[in-house]
This record gives structure tokens, sequence and C-alpha cells, in this order.
């Protein structure tokens, strides 16, 4: 029988170096299979349960913060965002099943405290006897801003963003239609099912942040652009004088191109800049030729991914430049911001900070600085320059077309500061050409202050604004005053005036 | 009468070098157990809550004083035994309890009485079978008592079905599975059946056709088992109850009579009774269909296997950490799919120490049925190490998608109280057994064991009084 024993031992041994194999093969072997598959909610679930650290604003507000749960509860933490729908296109939203968007997204390792750095803190921290490893992002934009902007939007659909030129932080980006997460993030499944396909299929995207994941016609503020680059090209210069005309035919076509209203418009460089005559820049995009204008955009950074610190940003436009030698009727009205022309709101506040800051466009980030458990400094975001499409000397130049467009032109009757601060504007009206709705167009505006020293660089979008009898949808006399607001309040802390437009007159 | 050793009548304890370093091994490894144990529940409580649990004094203290019990109980009566099995037992009960605490708290608490219940389950059985071959005696009670047990269940008014299985006898408050308690029953039976008649069944004189078979008369047992396997396959709803029985008795046949054709004919059987159960029963087909694809229904049917398996891969190598994992994601973690949450927080090294101490567990069996001379000893030892291995191979390999999932437990760590009392038991005789032995081949003194102590003196007595009143 003993053979028989042993043979059964051996047997017995050979089943568990089955178990074993296998293990090996579950555990090691298709382990990065199995790990990816998208029904697995291992990694999710794991993420969910950690202990999370809060999202802060510049100006000291809790954005988002985790609490504890009730034991018993499906999770052991929950999410919840103090501030409803004011930073939610910068905090995003973190849940179980539907994923996390932005800095919830983007800096979930900082959060969780699972980054290499906060891990080997951590270490030294446990022997302490402090084991919470969690991080805290402290965001560039400010909750009073965001505040601001959102009173000042006063639930027209569109953005304002604000920027400092001479870094690159943001400090507002509000867009409206927005969404507040905590109507979701610890909801039961179906219903936070429910609530983000409405969500998703609302009309204005309010899921997206649409200072800077979505891009619009820019109408005439595009013109800082095509200025920009005329004038490092030298095709033209302050004295360049530009005829008085009401209508003009651009080659290979026998259409012609008319100014806003059809009015009659010209004059030196700084006139036609201030009033924005549209002649003169279809002129001026045609004499550049197609191929100086899209290497000049691209100087701009146009067609490329903004390079902002968050997921998933747009890139701006310049439309499609195939051929584009055989469509100059096309270049030319592209010169002035309209036909295919589409900019981000964020890179409008870009551009403008491009002339506040002496040509160099600075990269925008949304987060400031990380720390860990302790309060230590993880990460500070150091200012970079992203492009630099323009020399001081032509952004000096700019700016002083700014400062005429502020004072005596398109942008006079609703962008004057509070104690006579001096400013910068560009507007823009884009005429969405809609042929059952002629009047639907884009109001933008944008604007930097002071003009002397500039602090703050803005951008207004009003989308699909709706021109009626009595007003005209113009950028300066819709989007001008949100900007002023916002100058205002950020300069000297004033609140914001009646929303009311104060002047006519005007244009795009 | 005059010459009966009087000496041997007096409670001497002779000293054995071998059996007293096998009790030091077996202290060593006992109080290593019971620290691993601690030092996991630590580990997992800073994992899960970071802190440090308060009570842990005190559950490394009662977790000692069981054990110590335990150990003192095999020092007093089966000093020979081996020194490995009683720790390695505890290892595994140690890591299961920690794994129930982390999963469920209130589990935790009635696992922590049932443990109670299962060391005394193991000192009881140790303290009245005090010699192996008293089992032998009663062997046909084992026999219809198993059979009862094991048929119990399915008595109306007391069996109950819970998750599809009828395998649970509700008497008052209390639940339990007589199947565990069936199946160590049934290998007393037939270790003691076999041993008489291992020769007549092996010589195999009734010829049928080409077939040289045992008289039907021995063989009858033989179709009983098997029938009560099928009995518990087809209306216990219960296939890894039903594999375990079926295996037990094929083995033990085989090892019996040494001839392969058992081991064959065996699982023919076993296997048309498979392929029967497989064609007439859905929830039969669905473990095979889950088996071979558990993605074809992943939020249904084969959820539990597919969350087994993601918990094991995220565990990977070195495991997410005690107390770091969601092995609750799984259903029933506690009771069948307790390996895979080992496997996920312990990663495949902590998977495969488990493995490690089911190989040796069964290696002591073995050795003790190697090491005994007595046929029935070797049968039963073959008999109980089978129980244990098969069933650990059955329930392990079905988490692992090895072999269709079959809900048993994990003798030792799944939590469950009748399971674990019976697996106490049941290693409780496996000491009994490799003590035996050890006294056998002469390491130490067979001296007689307490009721032999107790009869003598009775019997010394009787005749001393004889005396008294023949000199009177």
């Amino acid at each position: 029988m003993n053979r028989r024993i042993r043979q059964l031992a051996a047997g017995i041994i050979a089943c568990y170096v089955v178990l074993f194999v296998a293990l090996n093969y579950w555990q090691v072997g298709r382990k990065p299979e199995l790990d990816a598959r998208f029904d697995n909610t291992r990694q999710v679930f794991r993420e969910f349960n950690r202990p999370r650290g809060p999202i802060v604003t510049a100006d000291g507000v809790v954005a988002a913060v985790s609490f504890p749960t009730a034991p018993g509860e499906t999770y052991d933490y929950r999410r919840e965002y103090p501030t409803g729908d004011l930073l939610a296109d910068v905090t995003g939203y973190f849940t179980f099943a539907f994923g996390s968007t932005q800095v919830e997204r983007l800096y979930g390792d900082v959060l969780t405290g699972t980054t290499t750095a906060q891990q080997v803190r951590g270490l030294g921290d446990l022997l302490g006897g402090n084991v919470e490893t969690t991080g805290t992002v402290e965001l560039a934009v400010r909750k009073d801003a965001q505040q601001m902007a959102k009173f000042l939007l006063a639930g027209r659909t569109g953005s304002v963003t604000v920027i400092e030129p001479k870094t690159g932080a943001i400090r507002a980006m509000y867009s409206n239609p927005t969404y507040d997460p905590n109507t979701f993030v610890n909801a039961d499944f179906d219903v936070a099912e429910g609530i983000i396909t409405d969500l998703q299929n609302a009309e204005g995207s309010p899921l997206l942040a649409q200072a800077y994941q979505e891009r619009y016609m820019p109408g005439s503020t595009f013109k800082v652009i095509t200025t920009g680059i005329a004038l490092e090209s030298g095709l033209v210069n302050l004295d360049t004088a530009f005829p008085d005309e009401r209508e003009w035919v651009p080659p290979q076509t026998t259409d012609p191109i008319q100014n806003y209203n059809g009015s009659l418009c010209g004059g030196d460089l700084a006139t036609v800049f201030a009033r924005s005559c549209n002649i003169p820049f279809a002129k001026i995009a045609t004499l550049l030729g197609p191929e100086a204008m899209v290497r000049g955009t691209e100087a701009w950074g146009i067609g490329e991914e903004l390079p902002i610190d968050l997921p998933r940003p747009a890139a701006s436009t310049f439309g499609n430049t195939d051929n584009l030698d055989q469509e100059l009727p096309l270049l030319a009205i592209r010169g002035f911001g309209q036909s295919e022309v589409q900019m981000v709101p964020l890179h409008m506040a870009m551009v403008a900070g491009t002339v506040a800051n002496g040509g160099r466009m600075m990269k925008p980030y949304a987060v400031q600085a990380t720390y860990d458990q302790a309060g230590r400094v993880l990460d500070r975001t150091s200012p970079e320059v992203w492009k630099t499409p323009i020399s001081p000397a032509t952004a000096e130049i700019e700016r002083q077309l700014m400062i005429g467009v502020a004072e005596r032109g398109t942008a006079s009757c609703c962008i004057a500061l509070e104690g006579g601060i001096p400013v910068a504007a560009k507007t823009g009206t884009a005429q969405l050409g809609v042929a059952s709705n002629p009047g639907l167009s884009h109001a933008w505006i944008i604007a930097f202050a002071p003009a002397d020293n500039p602090q703050y660089a803005v951008s207004v979008v009003l989308t699909n604004a709706q021109s009626t009898a009595d007003v005209a949808v113009t950028g300066g006399r819709l989007a001008g005053p949100i900007a002023k607001g916002m100058l205002d309040f950020l300069l000297t802390g004033a609140g914001s005036q009646p929303l009311t437009p104060t002047a006519p007159g005007g244009g795009g | 009468m005059s010459d009966l050793d009087v000496s041997a009548v007096q409670p001497v304890v002779v000293d054995s070098p071998l059996a007293r370093s096998r009790r030091t091994t077996e202290l060593t490894l006992v109080v290593m157990a019971a620290l691993i144990t601690g030092a996991a529940y630590t580990i997992t409580a800073l994992g899960t809550n970071a802190e440090i649990p308060p009570g842990i004094i005190v559950f490394v203290a009662i977790l000692l004083g069981l054990l110590l019990c335990a150990h003192v109980v095999v020092r007093l009566v089966a000093r020979g035994a081996d020194g490995t099995l009683l720790p390695l037992a505890a290892l595994l009960h140690g890591i299961g309890f920690v794994m129930i605490t982390r999963l469920d708290d209130k589990l935790a608490g009635l696992q922590a009485t049932w443990s109670l219940v299962a060391i005394g389950a193991f000192v009881a059985t140790l303290l009245i079978v005090q010699r192996a071959t008293d089992l032998a005696r009663y062997s046909w009670l084992f026999f219809f008592g198993g059979a009862f047990l094991l048929l119990l269940p399915l008595a109306p008014g007391l069996g109950v079905n819970i998750n599809g299985a009828r395998i649970w006898v509700s008497l008052g408050p209390i639940n339990f599975q007589p199947g565990e308690f069936a199946k160590i029953a049934l290998a007393i039976f037939f270790a003691s059946y076999l041993a008489d008649r291992r020769e007549l069944i092996a010589a195999s004189t009734w010829r049928v056709g080409p077939l040289h078979l045992p008289e039907p008369r021995y063989i009858a047992p033989i179709i009983m088992a098997w029938g009560f396997a099928v009995v518990v396959m087809v209306f216990q709803k219960d296939l890894g109850s039903s594999l375990l029985f079926f295996t037990l008795f094929v083995v033990m046949m085989w090892v019996a009579t040494e001839r392969l054709s058992y081991l064959l004919i065996g699982f023919v059987l076993f296997a048309l009774a498979a392929y029967f159960s497989w064609t007439q029963f859905g929830h039969v087909q669905t473990r095979v269909d889950i088996w071979l694809d558990p993605w074809a229904d992943p939020l249904n049917k084969g959820y539990q296997i597919i969350q087994s398996l993601y918990g094991l891969a995220d565990g990977g190598l070195t495991g997410t950490g005690l107390g770091r994992g969601n092995p609750g994601q799984v259903p029933e973690a506690q009771n069948d799919f307790i390996f895979s949450s080992i496997g996920e927080e312990w990663g495949l090294i902590g998977a495969t120490g488990v493995l490690m101490a089911f190989i040796l567990i069964v290696g002591a069996g073995l050795r003790t049925a190697l090491r005994t001379d007595r046929t029935f000893e070797k049968l039963l030892a073959v008999g109980l190490t089978t129980i244990v291995g098969i069933q650990g191979f059955i329930i392990i390999g079905g988490v692992i998608k090895v072999v269709p999932l079959t809900g048993i437990t994990l003798p030792f760590v799944s939590y469950g109280g009748s399971s674990l009392v019976a697996n106490y038991i049941l290693l409780a005789l496996l000491i009994r057994l490799s003590d035996a032995s050890a006294r056998r081949l002469g390491e130490l003194p067979d001296d007689p064991t307490p009721s032999e102590r107790w009869k003598a003196w009775r019997l010394s007595r009787s005749m001393r009084r004889a005396e008294r009143r023949e000199a009177a």
C-alpha cells in the first residue's frame, strides 16, 4: 500500500502545482490585461475609497472636499463641492462610475497622496504617527472672481476668462451653462446616470468648460492677430493709410466685402483698428497671402491644443487651409475673423495677454501649487513662455492700437474703468451668417488693464446673442461691460456696475 | 494473575527525547502562527482604518491561550504526534480569521465563537479517541451515522436551501452542514471496511465478460458510496461535496486494493454521473458554462468568478497590502471565495503560502499513513488527508478557474462553524494516528492511556479484593 500512498502524495502535490501555475497565470501573466478591462472597477474603487484632499482656490476658498461617510455606506468618503457650480469648469467632478474630469482627474494622484514624493514623505510621517497622505491642490483661479463673472454673465450663455499676462495664471474662467457637481457625484448609480446623460445632451454642453474646451468665430477680435502678422512682416506700420471705402472686391470673385453695417470706413492704421473697419484687414490678409497668414497664425498658437494644465483643451483654428491660394476671398474674410476662423475664449485672453506682455504668450495654468498632507509645497507652477508671435516693438504698437479702441473706438462706450485706470481693448461681433436669423452673433471683447502696466487680460464672449430691432448685438456694447466689471473688480475691488448698456454706438 | 505488571498501572511518564523535541517544535511553531496572525491582524487594521486595533493585546492573548490549550492537550495525550499539523492548521485558521474580520466584523464575532468550539472539539476528540483502533470497532455505527448526516438535509422541515444547495440543517437557532461531519464518519467506515476486506475485494473472482470484479457482496458498499455521491449531487445540488465524497472513496479503494482499475472504474462512474447531471440539471450546466467562459454573462452568472479573477490580478505578485484591497467586491468572499481575498491582499506570495500549508498538511498526513503498519490506520490517515487536500484543491481550483466552481469551504480558512469544527476533529484524528504510529515504531514508550490506566486500576483493585477475600 505504501507505493500507492506515495503515488497519492505525488498526485495531490501535482494538483497543487497546477493551482500554483494557474495562480501565476492570473496574478502575473494576465494581470495587465485583466487590470485594463473596462468592467474591472478595482482601481477606481480603490481610488474612490482613499481619503482625498481638498481643492482650494487662490483666495483660500474650499472648492472640493471629502468627508468620511457613516459606517456601512457603499463608499468610505463623499465628495462635496461647497462652491456649487462656480468652479465646476476648473475642479471638474469625481465620481465612481462616470470617471472624473479637470483638476479632479489630472491631479488625482496628488489629492490621494499617491505621487512618489508624497509616498516617500508619508513613510516618514507614518513613523511619527500620521498615516494620512492626502494632498491639496491650490488653484490659480479665485472664487470671488468666478462669482463676479457669474454675476456679470447674468445667465447669458458665454464665458469669461481672466489671466495674468505676465505669468499665465488663470484668475477667472467661468462659462454658462455649467453644472453643479453636487447634484450627482454622491448619488446612486441610476440617479447619477440620468443627471449626467441629461447634462451631456443639454444644449450648450454644460459639462464642458467652454472657456477652454470650445471654440467660436472670433469676429474682429481676430484683427489683433492679423495686425500683428502684418506689423511683423513690415507690410504695414502706424503711418499706413487706408482709403475710405464702403465695399471692396477681393481677387477671384465679384462679390464685394463690406464693412460692418455697410458703413464707410478708412484712415490710418490706428483709425481703422479703432473703428474696426473690415476692408483694410481683408486687404492685409490678401496682400500677405495664404502662406504668410497661415505661418503667422501658427506663430500665435492657432492649430495647437492650448497648453493648459487641464485635460482635453480645444485648439483654435484658422479653418481649412488647403488650396487657400485659390480661395483668396475666403482668406480676405478670415483676415477679420469671420468664416472658418474659430478661437478658444481662453486663447483670446492669451492674445490680449501677449500684447500686454511685450509679445510673449505665457502658458496658461489653473493650478498654482500643490501641497502634501503636512502643508509642505510639492510643486509650484513656474510661468513659462509658450509662444513669442510678435516682437516687443510690435506689441507696443498693438498696445497703442488697443488703447485707441478703448478710448475712442468700438469699446469706448463701455470699458472705461473706475478711477480712470487706462485700459486697452478690442471688440468683435462675429456674425454667424445664419440665413434665417441674420441677427445671431457672438459678441466678443478682449482687454487688458492697466494699459501702462498690465495686470489682467480678459476675454469675454457671449455666444449666440440675438439682435433685436432696437438693440443690435455688438461686442462693445454686450461684452464690454462684463470686461469692465471684471477689471474693475480685480483692480479696485469695486462692485459691478448696472448691466444696462450705458451708451449707444460701437460696432463690430 | 499474580504476574500482572502492576508498575504499568502507575501513571509514570517515561521521558522520550523524540517526543519532547516534537512538542518543542509544535510549541515554537504554534507561537509563531499566533504571532503571524496577530501581526496580520494589526497590519490589516492599519490598512483599513489607519489605526492599531485597540484590542490587539487581548486578541493575541486569547488566540495564544486557545492554541496553547490545544498544544498542552496534545502534549498530555498524544505527545509522539507530528509537531507540524497543529501549527499549520492554526496558521490557516489565523489567516482565515484575519480575512473574515476584514470582510465583515459581525461574522468575525461568530467565527471567534466557532473557533472556541472548534478547539474544544479538537481537545474532546483527542481525549475521547485515545486509541485510533477504537474507531474501527464502531465502523458500522459510523457508516449509518455518516449516511444519516448526509441525508439529513433532505428531511422535510429540517433541511434548508441556501444559495440553491440543500446542504444545511436548521435546528432551532443553530444552522449546520452535517455533510462536513459525514465525510469524516464515512472515511472512518471505509478505512475499517477496506482494512478487513481488501484482499477479498482485490481478488476479483467474479467475472463479468472480460472484467474481473469483486464479489457483489463485497463491492456493494462501494456502489452505495457512489449512490451517496449521486444523491448529494442530484438532490442536494452540492457538486463540490459530491466530488469530494467520490474522490475520497475511490482513492481509499485504490490505495487499499492497490489496483489501478478501481481508480479508473471509479472515475468512469463519476464521469457518467456527472455527464448525466450535466444533461439533466440546469445548475450543473450553469456551473460548467461559467467555468468555460465567465465573460459570457459578466454581470450575472459569471460575476462572482470574474470579480475573483480581477481581485487576484489586482493583487499581483505582492498583493494590494493587508486591508488595502477590495475583496468585498467578490460576493461570498468570506466563504468559498476567501482564497481569492487572500490572493488579492497578500498577493501571489501569500496565496502560495496557503498552498504550501495545505501541501505540508497533506505531507504530514500521508507520512503518518506510511509510518504506521496497521491497515486501518493507514487507510484512515489516507482518507482524512485526502479530504483536506482534495477539498482545498476543489475550492481553490474553483475560484481561480482551474475546475468548475463548486461551493465548498476551504478547510480551516473559510467562515463557517460546521466546517471549522469538523476540520479540527479531523485534525485531532490525524494527530491521534500520528501519535499511534510513533508509539508503534518505538519512538516513545507506548504507555497506557488514561482510560486503560483506569481499567487496569479497577482490575488490580478487584484482584486485590479477591486476594484479600481469599486470604480471609
